[in-house]
């Protein structure tokens, strides 16, 4: 078997996305759904049912005793937040272990730059207004997720990726994708494919480090433009480093100054702070 | 002991074993000082030029801009016996993705500010290692007033 039929082979055998994710969302968007409705379908995932149990106990919903049953719990969380530990949880467990060796990431490194993709993309998204905030923290915690299946072909060649990168002053993506015949970020377009997301974002994952990233659609640029500012910031950010190209003039057709872009990231911190408490990041 | 110092972050020692280190420097600019006789180091890591941007997180996170940040970071050192004209200056970071357009220049904001900040104050930059793509890891060894750098594409070295 070639390299390339290897690498797309992981695609093919991916363990699949919870089912218990769409089903959710879909009840989600039903105004009829009661609890008990959601509890019935959320109990049989022990992962989701945890974390909804531990995250209600948080410190930050500041309960006054134990919530120990689901339905009580899910009464507690609202159907945002619940939104937003169903898709954290379903994902975190394709981010477990040494994931992002290839890249030179420590163990969690790109789970962290993952949430901070997903936080970062939920807030712009009162700058690029067409988009659902849902699908934006879905993308932004799931774009990188290429990296994850080709990290050990990365890792073989390493050396010559980063020559590529250093000599030809090209970016990271470029020299993954003449080396390895893929790049990360087509391998998630299809991993997104093969889970069947929405079209628009297995094409936000696809092209999430495309240079007119901010001229295509809406979805794309958003989060595309907060994963350009949590690799500025350093964030999970590995031996690709800062090597990703994006025309910045693009930004222009939503009216987004490098103001907002500062306030935006000097935000972002306080936020982490705070989902790392939540999630244990 | 290693200390690490996170973004928007600060620490300064006089302990010999101990070691200042801040990872994956991007666009943020770490600044590394030591004092050669009082043995004192320090090691800020800050994330945008302009304190003026958010008064209030300013407030609550000094060390998050240049501004508000590398003054604490001297008279934190001041306080451990470290001198102006005795403290080696160091600085790395301030890299930036590829965009022609030069809209997120942040790394070059960063450290323009610093040079300005520098140059008011009489403050002589000893080594730099600024801009480019990579991404940085450095270090500070209180007792030698060793600085090792690490940039991915680049490998690690004495600064």
């Amino acid at each position: 078997m070639s390299r390339i039929d290897e690498i797309l082979n992981l695609v093919k055998h991916v363990q699949p996305f919870p089912k218990v994710v769409q089903r959710v969302m879909e009840m989600l968007d039903n105004p009829e759904t009661n609890v008990k409705d959601l509890a019935e379908v959320i109990q049989y995932d022990q992962v989701i049912t945890a974390n909804v149990l531990k995250i209600c106990n948080a410190s930050y919903f500041g309960l006054p005793r134990k919530v120990s049953s689901l339905n009580e719990a899910l009464v507690i969380v609202g159907h945002n937040t619940l939104k937003d530990i169903i898709v954290t949880s379903s994902s975190a467990r394709f981010y477990k272990g040494a994931v992002g060796e290839g890249y030179k990431l420590e163990q969690g490194e790109l789970w962290k730059h993952s949430v901070a993709v997903g936080i970062l993309a939920k807030h712009m998204v009162k700058h690029i207004k067409e988009v659902d905030p849902g699908a934006a923290y879905t993308v932004g915690l799931l774009h990188d997720i290429g990296k994850r299946f080709l990290s050990t072909f990365v890792a073989d060649d390493f050396k010559q990726i980063m020559i590529k990168v250093v000599r030809d002053q090209c970016s990271f993506v470029e020299a993954e994708k003449e080396l390895l015949g893929v790049s990360h970020a087509e391998l998630g377009g299809m991993i997104l494919k093969k889970w069947e997301f929405p079209e628009e974002m297995q094409l936000a994952v696809l092209q999430h480090h495309d240079p007119d990233a901010l001229k295509k659609g809406p979805l794309t640029a958003l989060v595309s433009l907060s994963n350009a500012l949590v690799i500025s910031m350093g964030i999970g950010v590995g031996a690709d480093g800062l090597a990703t190209k994006m025309q910045g003039e693009g930004l222009k057709r939503f009216g987004i100054t490098p103001m907002e872009l500062d306030l935006c990231m000097a935000n972002l911190l306080g936020d982490m702070e705070q989902a790392q408490e939540l999630f244990h990041i | 002991m290693k200390l690490v110092v996170g973004i928007s972050d600060m620490k300064v020692s006089n302990q010999a074993d101990d070691v200042l280190i801040t990872y994956s420097l991007g666009s943020c600019i770490g600044v590394v000082i030591w004092d050669p006789v009082a043995k004192v180091g320090g090691l800020l890591h800050y994330m945008l030029p302009d304190s003026s941007l958010d008064k209030e997180k300013a407030e609550a996170k000094p060390f998050m801009f240049a501004d508000s940040g590398i003054p604490l970071l001297f008279k934190e050192a001041y306080k451990f016996g470290g001198a102006k004209n005795r403290l080696i200056v160091k600085v790395v970071g301030g890299s930036q993705i590829m965009d022609n357009a030069g809209i997120f220049n942040i790394g070059k904001r960063n450290h323009a500010v610093l040079r300005k900040m520098f140059w008011k104050n009489n403050i002589m930059i000893a080594k730099e290692d600024v801009g480019g793509t990579g991404n940085r890891t450095v270090s500070l060894e209180i007792g030698t007033g060793i600085t090792r750098l690490k940039v991915s594409g680049r490998g690690e070295f004495e600064l």
